[in-house]
């Protein structure tokens, strides 16, 4: 393992490396670096790409796109993390490295809002149907209030309530 | 020929779950598959930001319905890694007694729904009695039959009652003269053969291709992928046992690969059993005061587990609150689920679909979340 954090090291040039756990190694690099960054770590025999995610940190204003990838020789998981804007987030697509990143990139797509250039279907509506609101995911949607837009609060009255005894009276 | 577009789903009886299928179809055959989740998205990882980290434990095991354990298991195990708690000797066997019993019941299971999409529903009906009898131990280790919430991070919730162990020895005795009743009756059976012998294949490419993991995985490579061999967790490093593979993957490889890991469980309970300390702490408080109030350090983590699927994973991020910033969940089968049955559903014929989705281990609850 730490074979293979040196060689990330001198290879990838990456802003941190750290071990966040027993057999996992956590690499942040910079956006641009992404692409190269998962061909390299494939050719390295990080042939699984377990799940393609993102965080939305909304203090700092970016959003954070995390790949974890697994090598099944070695046993070790690995984070690949960036920062992209929040604005206007896009990261160029994995599908070319990876093909199965495919519908990992249109839930992110979905759920984020982050743009996918080289992904045809990452804009194409996946889970949620019909959707005409910010994207879920982000820290600024607020489910309490699209809830209440969406469904509107039934005034009920108290004629389903009958009282012990009342109907049979 | 004119084609025509069916609806598999999201109600059929060879359907595990609300998911759909719309496939485009001529004659019998497949031209043109569309997988259309969503049917049963609730939203579990908007909910848990908003729950506190020992509130989302009523809330993870309903991610997967069948096999909720995991859910457990790879949250504590996020957790932990996240805070450096160390978990006492004796939680880790009881962990591993609880997750294999979690991969026998759930293997019965979906041995036993291979009676949907065939239509033989006997090996259902005799599959799901026997998984209600491990339930029942469920029900007297921890009080829940289906969702147990007995994993929490720092160990497990309480000590194995009185005699437990007896009983899951004398369950294990139980199902291994069962077991072969289940393959006289499931595997060696005509019509099950018909339909699943040298049919709906899955060649080592499109593993590689799709990042299929578990069983498919390993009837296709030949080669012991399994988490609890490559990167063992618990104490999977301390018991023996055998990953079962094969280098040709039909539908009937990969049924049988199923029944030959429920032998392996039985004889890793076993040994979990014979090696389990018998004294000792179970958990270690993991806050002061009121759990309300608990927080985990800052930090992101990815915690996985070998489900019966395959590999199930949590990506965990804590921003040092009470609450968890971001939780995302892998499921094991969105890969197969997803852009496999885009890619390669396609030339099977209408009735192999329920079959196809059945044995690659499709589980909608997981993709959907």
């Amino acid at each position: 393992m730490n074979k293979i954090i040196n060689e990330i090291q001198t290879t990838l040039e990456p802003l941190t490396i750290e071990t966040p756990a027993f057999r996992q190694i956590a690499v942040v690099v910079k956006p641009d670096a992404i692409h190269n960054s998962l061909a390299y770590l494939r050719q390295k025999g990080f042939t699984q790409l377990s799940i393609v995610t993102c965080i939305d940190w909304i203090k700092d204003s970016e959003m954070e796109m995390v790949y974890v990838l697994f090598n099944w020789t070695e046993g070790i998981h690995i984070q690949l993390r960036a920062r992209i804007d929040r604005e206007k987030p896009v990261m160029v697509t994995s599908t070319d490295i990876f093909p199965g990143a495919r519908y990992y990139e249109r839930e992110v797509h979905e759920f984020f809002g982050v743009e996918f250039p080289g992904n045809e279907d990452a804009a194409k509506p996946l889970l949620l149907e019909l959707w005409d609101d910010l994207p879920p995911l982000r820290k600024d949607f607020d489910s309490q209030a699209y809830s209440d837009s969406k469904f509107p609060m039934r005034e009920r009255g108290n004629e389903f309530v009958s009282e012990i005894g009342g109907q049979n009276k | 020929m004119k084609e025509v577009k069916l609806f598999l789903g999201p109600q059929h009886p060879g359907m595990h779950g609300n998911y759909s299928v719309h496939m485009y179809v001529d004659g019998d055959i497949i031209e043109k598959a569309r997988p259309t989740p969503g049917f049963l998205h609730r939203g579990f990882e908007k909910l848990m930001e908003r729950r506190h980290w020992m509130g989302n434990l009523a809330l993870i095991p309903r991610i997967c319905v069948p096999e909720p354990d995991i859910n457990e298991f790879v949250y504590a195990q996020g957790i932990e890694s996240l805070a450096k708690i160390e978990v006492p000797e004796k939680a880790h066997w009881i962990r591993m007694l609880v997750l294999e019993m979690a991969r026998v019941m759930v293997h019965l299971m979906s041995l036993g729904f291979i009676g949907g999409p065939t239509g033989m529903y006997t090996a259902t009906y005799w599959a799901i009695a026997q998984r209600d009898l491990i339930l029942d131990l469920f029900e007297e280790l921890c009080g829940a039959r289906v969702y147990h919430m007995y994993i929490v991070p720092g160990g497990v919730r309480k000590d194995l009652p009185e005699g437990f162990t007896d009983r899951v020895l004398a369950m294990m005795d139980e199902l291994e003269v069962k077991i072969p009743e289940y393959e006289e009756l499931i595997l060696k059976h005509p019509i099950i053969h018909a339909r699943t012998k040298d049919n709906i294949m899955l060649p080592a490419e499109v593993v590689w291709e799709l990042g299929v993991t578990g069983i498919g995985m390993r009837s296709a490579t030949g080669e012991e992928n399994d988490l609890r061999k490559v990167q063992p967790y618990a104490r999977y490093d301390q018991v023996e046992f055998e990953v079962p593979t094969a280098t040709y993957s039909d539908a009937l490889t990969r049924l049988n690969l199923k029944v030959r890991e429920m032998y392996q469980c039985i004889s890793i309970i076993r040994q979990v059993i014979d090696k389990m300390p018998d004294e000792g702490p179970v958990n270690v408080p993991v806050s002061t005061g009121s759990a309300l109030r608990w927080t985990v350090p800052a930090g992101m983590v990815y915690s996985a587990v070998e489900s019966s699927r395959g590999e199930y994973g949590y990506f965990i991020v804590s921003d040092g609150k009470e609450m968890p910033y971001r939780i995302a969940v892998r499921g094991a089968s969105f890969p197969q689920g997803l852009l496999g049955i885009e890619k390669y559903l396609k030339g099977h014929r209408i009735d192999d679909a329920s079959l196809w989705m059945d044995t690659m281990g499709v589980c909608s609850p997981e993709i959907d979340r």
